[in-house]
């Protein structure tokens, strides 16, 4: 098999999506070289600069830490086209023309090395028509390449074929997207606007068609359109807010124009109030003003047949939200067509409208339904695609019901539903052989890519019938909190930690298990792996914490948390390897799991931090401690109290200020996570990695380091120095008087307690500081009063 | 040399432009600057033979790292005196520079000495933290009665501020003022007799060619001032020390690098060599106030030079008011009653930056350059200081 090696690529185009583009490939270690037009006059790669800067600023961050930006070159059409001899892959993110991408391809292509591939960003335009402005040999490496915005959060790749693209090469491409950039890619066919956004801007119009239909509000269409039925929080309208309104007029002309046969296309027309509200310049957040408009304190919403703004309320009717809450699809599309009320009529009119638009297209634009479910999951934000939920929700009911709306002309097309959707005994297009192709009347397996083998549970549409990390593997030990297992056909020797409890909170039982699990592994396993589905953990079982807490026992809330710091420890001092392969929240005592492993492999989507301060407590699982430990490290062999303090600054501040890395990169530069760590951009490949490295660390003759001893810690000198700090923020109206005391109490444990500094003392003894500054601070009703309100509400008290 | 109490007179002052902090002196050191400003000096007054220099005092505010290792003999050997030459360095922080030469003239006026440089250096740049590289205060300071030692120099400005209700946009319009005088001063050259221009060699490594590129250009002028301040961008800042505050980068002074140098001699000297000199030294004094309001520093010290040295404040027609901060340089002025329209007549540190330890000899070179261009007789520098004190020296053009 053909493998792509990266070792520089270049974007043409500086626009929002060649800038996040070339970022995420910085995030991905590749060095970028970002073209744009040379600027006029002033610095001739003034458009380019710009666009960097701009990548600074953006949210969410297109860089995973702020010194990823060095990474990307600067450069102009105009001098600098010989660089383009060292890319080896090359992505052209001009605008959509296609006049001007032939003139770009024309200019560009006597620089291109030999076996570099070329590929479009274009989110609609013909690729085979794109083809044909390069020289006949480039375009067996010239394909589609289409990212969606955010690109380093939105999932999606589309890649496409020409007539012309190698099968090789694509491949390589494919699985050099998946597992360095992290990216689910689909193969889209080469029609106008490929598989999301054919289906995704149909999925649009057909809601503002029945917004008006029915009589709804935008407020009431987002609330029924949004997470209720497993679409994005910013629903249907806010999101063209979003994109801005322009642009989807844009992409919605576009459809017009290139999809003149298209049986909806009479419904390719943006509403008369969209063209309104452009002509007076309200094109949504970039305006501070759309469908959506924030004035004084409140929100609210366009009324079109006014023109005028009023109240966003946004309420779901009693009979809907009773429907909605209904887990069974097939229950609730039952429920729904059956009810009269209109806002269940016009979500049965959306649904049915967008499986019926799929039905009918899915020959057309993609190889299987599964590219276009995932296409709706991985570009749209949607929970899942429209053939999983029709499936879910009973096939053939569902199609029957599709079929007497449309011959009752209820539907908003009179074109019928596909054959092969209404055959006699489907149950659906998703089994576990694969996932229908209409265009070859077939069933597709998953991709035999051998890079999709780094994905042990891969994500799944429902009706595929993949086994669930639950039902899989044989479990050799498990409690309420914790399950150990392995996976005998990966490998039989690493053991998998999993935590059950709900969002991976740390509690007793979990404590217990942990602790349990590494003795078992000791006992007959060569490593330890701590893995499950996202979020690593949200940190200590909190309601486990007040309660014990209320007994007024605080002997018994030092026990609670000795045995925490007994868990760190044993992971800290296994005689296996563990391997904590992490992936979005890790938290509090999560993080503490983490810091203690012996090697971490961390999804690139990372989110670590000490939280504590937040619920007024301090890190007690050897949080503090481990910093401790790192400071001491890094000041050696000058450890004066000195050096030690200018290692321990950084982290008080972070510990202070409860902040939370928002990459794996960032967590490594915040000491949650070691340089020497592994960082993974496709989550899905955790498991795979962290059990290769377990083994691999076992198989080099792993040892725990011997109990860390002779450490010298910043003391009371280096407590005053960070008081310092704490003083100007108090007095400066910064923080609370409470929050001076629980950065204080952080301070002395990062510092080893009130000794000399640069007195050594041991694990142990730094276990024992920040044990009583938890357990003190615990004591103390704003303390509790912050636990409180955090279990209430789920955000921080500031008292 | 005569064993007397005798006047101590200023025959030369100097100084390097003043640079913003990681500005055009980024990679200069401090011991640079200072020798600069040595050599200078000395050579503007080619009748004293440099070896008569009795000793060389400098003042550094944060005396460590590049600006350790006793910076005064430092710059004294890099500036070409002879080994002969002794020197010391000396921290009363912000107000070092002119408690150099205070010191300078109280060696000659007790005939300790007929020829002294007194001198001042800061480099900014070259230090990771304001308040030093390393800072390990004493764990007794937060108790009640020593917390303002704790205090941030600008927490202090806003603890002024708020006591002296000075308000924002009076913090503002000060600094604004201070910009335009400063802009106005320099177009009219009324710096180019205080300055001795440095000449910048940076070696810059040309990854492309492999080479070191030598960057060379020579300082003229001060950096800080800013022709395209307004009200409205001040406006904008936010303030950074206190949540609700009122103190800004923009109304407070510039972090920057800079170096003066002050020859004074004894009477004896003058007659001998036949000098002409710039100024008397007419007296020096320190006072306390807490550490929390230090800005309000120069209500304890002026007083004090005035009755000491029996002139009257109208009689002043220049002051140097260093302005750490708008608002304590408007909480001092109104406090003591001083003339707005004879302070600060060039501009001040929020405009012209602020080198700590150097800035007392750097206002010095500049108020005995200006009152022998306008005429005026007395002239005075004063400055406040970090945990609590404030500083005055009155000069006399003769």
């Amino acid at each position: 098999m053909k493998k792509l090696h990266v070792r520089k690529a270049a974007v043409l185009g500086a626009g929002v999506m060649g800038a996040q583009i070339a970022a995420h490939l910085a995030n991905a270690g590749v060095p970028v070289v970002l073209f744009d037009l040379a600027a006029r006059e002033g610095d001739r790669n003034g458009i380019v600069r710009k666009a960097l800067d701009g990548l600074k600023k953006l949210e969410p961050a297109p860089l995973s830490s702020k010194d990823k930006l060095k990474y990307i070159d600067a450069a102009n059409y105009d001098e600098h086209l010989p660089l383009l001899a060292e890319c080896d892959l090359v992505i052209e993110a001009i605008a959509e023309r296609m006049d001007w991408k032939n003139d770009l391809y024309a200019k560009i292509a006597p620089f291109l090395s030999s076996t570099a591939i070329v590929a479009s960003n274009t989110s609609g335009l013909s690729m085979n028509a794109l083809a044909q402005g390069l020289p006949a040999a480039v375009r067996p490496r010239f394909c589609g390449i289409h990212f969606f915005n955010p690109p380093r959060y939105m999932r999606l790749v589309e890649i496409i074929a020409t007539e012309g693209t190698d099968a090789a090469t694509l491949d390589a491409l494919e699985t050099w997207l998946t597992s360095r950039l992290g990216k689910g890619v689909i193969r889209a066919l080469d029609t106008p606007n490929f598989v999301a956004n054919r289906i995704g801007v149909f999925s649009i119009l057909a809601v503002m068609h029945h917004t008006r239909a029915f009589g709804l509000g935008f407020d009431v269409v987002d609330a029924l359109t949004g997470p209720k039925i497993g679409r994005p929080k910013s629903a249907t309208y806010r999101t063209a807010d979003v994109v801005g309104l322009d642009t989807l007029a844009h992409v919605i002309r576009t459809m017009r124009d290139t999809l003149p046969n298209d049986p909806w296309h009479a419904h390719f027309q943006s509403p008369d109030y969209l063209f309104a509200l452009i002509e007076q310049g309200a094109l949504g957040q970039k305006t501070r003003g759309g469908i959506f408009k924030k004035i004084g304190k409140d929100i609210c919403v366009l009324d079109p047949a006014s023109g005028d703004y009023r109240p966003s309320a946004g309420e779901l009717s009693a009979e809907v939200a009773a429907i909605l809450k209904e887990r069974n699809l097939a229950t609730r599309f039952a429920a729904l067509r059956a009810a009269n009320d209109p806002q269940a009529q016009f979500l049965w009119a959306i649904f049915r409208d967008v499986f019926h638009y799929a039905a009918v297209q899915l020959e057309h634009i993609a190889d299987n339904a599964r590219d276009l479910d995932f296409a709706m999951r991985w570009g749209f934000g949607w929970a899942q695609g429209p053939f999983e939920t029709w499936q879910a929700a009973g096939w053939a009911d569902i199609a029957q019901a599709i079929a007497a709306d449309i011959a009752a002309g209820k539907a908003m097309s009179a074109k019928p539903l596909p054959p092969w959707a209404l055959e006699a005994g489907r149950t659906g297009v998703h089994a576990p052989a694969g996932s229908y192709s209409a265009r070859r009347n077939a069933y597709a397996p998953r991709s035999a890519l051998p890079v999709y083998q780094r994905q042990l549970f891969p994500e799944c549409v429902l009706g595929e019938g993949s086994a669930t990390p639950e039902q899989s593997g044989e479990t050799l030990y498990q409690n309420d909190g914790v399950r150990l297992w392995t996976l005998p056909a990966v490998d039989a020797g690493i053991g998998i930690i999993s935590i059950k409890s709900k969002m991976h909170a740390i509690g007793a039982e979990v404590i217990e298990g942990v602790r349990a699990a590494v003795a078992r592994a000791e006992a007959g396993l060569s490593g330890l792996v701590i893995w499950h589905e996202a979020p690593f953990a949200v940190g200590a079982n909190l309601a486990q914490v007040a309660d014990v807490c209320a007994t007024g026992d605080f002997a018994k809330v030092d026990r609670f948390v000795a045995e925490f710091q007994n868990a760190t420890m044993a992971i800290k001092y296994a005689q296996v390897p563990v391997v904590a392969a992490v992936q979005g929240m890790g938290l509090g005592g999560g993080c503490e799991f983490a810091m203690h492993a012996a090697r971490r492999v961390l999804a690139l989507e990372s989110y670590m931090g000490l939280v504590e301060a937040g619920v007024g407590l301090i890190p007690a699982g050897g949080g503090c401690k481990e910093f401790a430990l790192q400071a001491a490290a890094w000041a050696a062999p000058t450890a004066t109290p000195n050096e030690v303090l200018a290692f321990i600054q950084p982290t008080f501040m972070n510990i202070a200020t409860a902040k939370v890395s928002k990459s794996a990169h960032e967590a490594i530069g915040y000491g949650f996570a070691r340089a020497t760590d592994t960082i993974l951009f496709n989550a899905d490949e955790l498991l795979h990695v962290a059990i290769k490295e377990a083994r691999a660390l076992a198989d080099a003759g792993y040892a725990p380091q011997p109990r860390a001893r002779g450490i010298p810690v910043a003391g009371r000198a280096g407590i005053a120095a960070l008081e310092m700090t704490l003083v100007n923020m108090r007095d400066g109206g910064f923080i609370s008087a409470y929050d001076y005391r629980v950065a204080r109490a952080a301070a002395v444990a990062l510092c080893g307690g009130e000794i000399e500094g640069g007195s050594l003392v041991d694990e142990a003894w730094l276990l024992r500081i920040e044990r009583e500054q938890f357990v003190a601070l615990l004591k103390n009703p704003e303390t509790q009063a912050r636990i409180k309100h955090m279990l209430d509400t789920g955000k921080p008290l500031r008292n | 040399m005569s064993k007397q109490i005798q006047d101590a007179y200023i025959v030369a002052a100097t100084r390097t432009p003043v640079a913003k902090r990681n500005g055009l002196f980024k990679h200069v050191r401090p011991d640079d600057l200072l020798a600069h400003a040595i050599r200078s000096v000395v050579a503007q007054v080619p009748a004293v033979d440099p070896a008569r220099i009795g000793d060389v005092i400098v003042g550094c505010a944060i005396p460590e790292a590049e600006q350790g290792m006793n910076i005064a003999r430092i710059g004294v050997l890099l500036a070409g005196l002879p080994n002969t030459v002794p020197g010391y360095t000396i921290n009363r922080f912000c107000s070092s520079g002119l408690q150099a030469v205070a010191d300078a003239a109280a060696q000659i006026s007790l005939g300790l000495a007929d020829v002294m440089i007194a001198a001042g250096t800061e480099s900014m740049s070259v230090m990771p933290q304001i308040m030093g590289d390393k800072v390990m205060p004493n764990p007794a300071i937060f108790s009640d009665e020593n917390l303002g030692i704790a205090y941030g120099m600008g927490l202090t400005a806003e603890e002024v501020a708020s006591r002296w209700q000075i308000s924002r946009d009076a913090q503002d319009a000060f600094a604004l003022v201070s910009h335009q005088k400063a802009c106005a001063a320099i177009a009219a050259g009324h710096f180019n007799a205080e300055t001795s221009p440095y000449a910048v060699c940076d070696r810059l490594p040309d990854l492309a060619s492999g080479q070191i590129r030598e960057r060379r250009r020579v300082v003229e002028n001060d950096e800080g001032a800013r022709p395209d301040i307004s009200l409205e961008k001040l406006a904008k800042l936010r303030p950074v020390f206190r949540a609700r505050g009122s103190v800004t980068a923009g109304n407070a002074s510039q972090m920057s690098d800079g170096a003066a140098a002050v020859m004074l001699v004894s009477e004896k000297m003058l007659r001998e060599h036949n000098l002409t000199p710039l100024a008397r030294f007419a007296g020096y004094a320190v006072g306390g106030v807490a550490p929390e309001i230090m800005g309000i520093g120069p209500v304890a010290a002026i007083p004090r030079v005035l009755q000491q040295t029996g002139i009257r404040q109208d009689d002043l027609d220049w002051i140097e008011l260093n302005e750490a901060f708008a608002a304590q340089a408007l909480a001092v002025t109104r406090d003591l009653g001083l003339n707005p329209d004879r302070i600060n007549p060039l501009g001040g540190a929020i405009a012209l930056g602020h080198p700590l330890g150097a800035t007392g000899a750097i206002r010095t070179a500049t108020l005995v350059h200006g009152l022998q261009r306008t005429g005026g007789r007395y002239g005075m520098v004063s400055m406040c200081i970090g945990t609590g004190m404030g500083a005055a020296g009155i000069f006399e053009r003769v």
